[in-house]
């Protein structure tokens, strides 16, 4: 059953356009890698996804619910990796995702549960903006899976993650829809069993597995 | 209900444990206001007989200008770190997220005035009563919940430190009137205090209930 439904999906900056007419469905479980240069529309088309920002036109299904209307039910329900971590520098690592408890209803004995599968028990009470940027990247991992999200949607989450950031990634995953947009296609390759390939805000296709398109 | 009002605290207790823990925005506040009272005080030859008129043009003079920075920091500092985008990508209500910063930057300004109020005194003699206490806390609230929702509108926009002043003066303009009324009275001029501190009260839930209302469209978009 699909859990996600994209119906001629388009958006425009202005006289340019960013997306033009993306169709996609994504089953439950099911993980799909976004691919592309930079500027091909990959962070409009997840910022979409993750009901961040509305599409020009198009239609857009999650979990049964239209997107475009009932946003707040649904960010219940999705978690989303943006490019910028978005923390608070001032606060520690355990103080940013307690804050974020009480934003998404959640028990606070969820924060040392995601520390530990994020690997930052140890800097927890160090002020997010003196922990390194791939720190901050799995702080910002941990928080949108903080109110363990049925669909996960991460754009880029791979920067600066270090070694073992595939093997983070793979277990945040696990039991999840999601839409990852990177430009590793190892890593694509390794966490998705679909890609979708966009360029200049078209779709070049989707295929199981990676195949590159030139 | 109760949830809106953990949440409204919860960013409220946020913003104020950053500034805490950085110390911005009171500390420079709380110069710039002194300093103000301070050009005024030679600007204008304070004596015994000029001060009643002077002293409350330059105390709200002083406090508008002070809680346009507060309020434009507010949501600036949001968008600057990205982490608006976060809070709205929550279930969380955006009114809730509304009044909680709108709260912060009422406490905060409120930390300014605990400077603004005394050095007003030193140097307008200006007397430390309890209407102009609360004078000057009811227009602070109505002007937090006025100032942050603008500075919500405009946070995304490059021109904002020029916009905000812009959208918000004209509508502080009752705080003010109200208020310096407050303070007149309060160094023997004639009217009603009673009457200024009543409007004020009328302000702040006309300006607190409208914002409100606005809130959800401005920070949902």
């Amino acid at each position: 059953m699909s859990i996600l439904v994209a119906d001629g999906l388009t958006h425009w900056f202005g006289r340019d356009v960013a997306l033009e007419s993306i169709d996609l469905a994504l089953d439950a479980g099911e993980h799909m890698a976004v691919l592309g240069e930079n500027g091909a529309g990959k962070t409009t088309l997840l910022r979409i996804l993750a009901t961040a920002a509305r599409p020009t036109s198009g239609r857009l299904e999650i979990m049964g619910l239209d997107a475009l209307r009932e946003r707040r039910r649904l960010r219940r329900k999705i978690g989303f990796v943006a490019h910028a971590p978005g923390l608070y520098p001032a606060l520690t690592a355990k103080e940013n995702l307690e804050f974020f408890c009480t934003l998404q209803d959640v028990s606070r004995a969820r924060v040392a549960e995601t520390l530990s599968l994020v690997g930052l028990t140890e800097v927890a009470g160090r002020p997010a903006g003196q922990l390194s940027r791939g720190m901050q990247q799995r702080l910002a991992i941990g928080r949108a899976i903080l109110h363990d999200p049925k669909l996960l949607v991460l754009d880029e989450p791979d920067s600066s993650l270090g070694t073992d950031g595939p093997e983070l990634l793979a277990a945040v995953m696990r039991d999840r829809t999601v839409v990852l947009a990177t430009h590793d296609h190892a890593l694509a390759n390794k966490l998705c069993r679909r890609t979708l390939v966009l360029r200049h805000g078209r779709s070049l296709g989707t295929a199981t597995r990676l195949h590159v398109v030139k | 209900m109760n949830n809106t009002i953990a949440i409204a605290l919860a960013v409220a207790r946020k913003d104020l444990t950053s500034e805490w823990r950085t110390r911005e925005l009171v500390p420079a506040l709380a110069q710039f206001v002194v300093l103000a009272l301070v050009i005024a005080n030679f600007g204008f030859q304070i004596d015994a007989h000029n001060a009643p008129s002077i002293a409350p043009g330059v105390l709200w003079l002083a406090l508008v200008f002070a809680g346009l920075v507060a309020f434009g920091r507010a949501f600036a500092a949001e968008r600057e770190q990205s982490s608006l985008e976060a809070m709205l990508m929550t279930p969380a209500s955006p009114v809730a997220i509304f009044a909680g910063k709108a709260i912060a930057a009422t406490l905060l300004l409120v930390g300014c005035e605990v400077v603004l109020l005394p050095a007003l005194t030193l140097f307008f003699g200006t007397p430390l009563t309890a209407q102009i206490v609360l004078a000057v806390l009811l227009a602070t609230i109505g002007m937090a919940a006025v100032g942050c929702l603008f500075a919500a509108m405009v946070a995304r926009v490059r021109a904002r430190e020029l916009l905000l002043p812009l959208l918000t003066l004209p509508l502080f303009i009752p705080f003010i009137v109200a208020g310096g009324q407050a303070v007149q009275v309060a160094m023997g001029g004639s009217g009603s205090s009673d009457q200024a501190i009543g409007l004020l009260v009328d302000f702040d839930i006309l300006f607190v209930v409208l914002t409100s209302l606005a809130a959800r469209f401005v920070l949902d978009e």
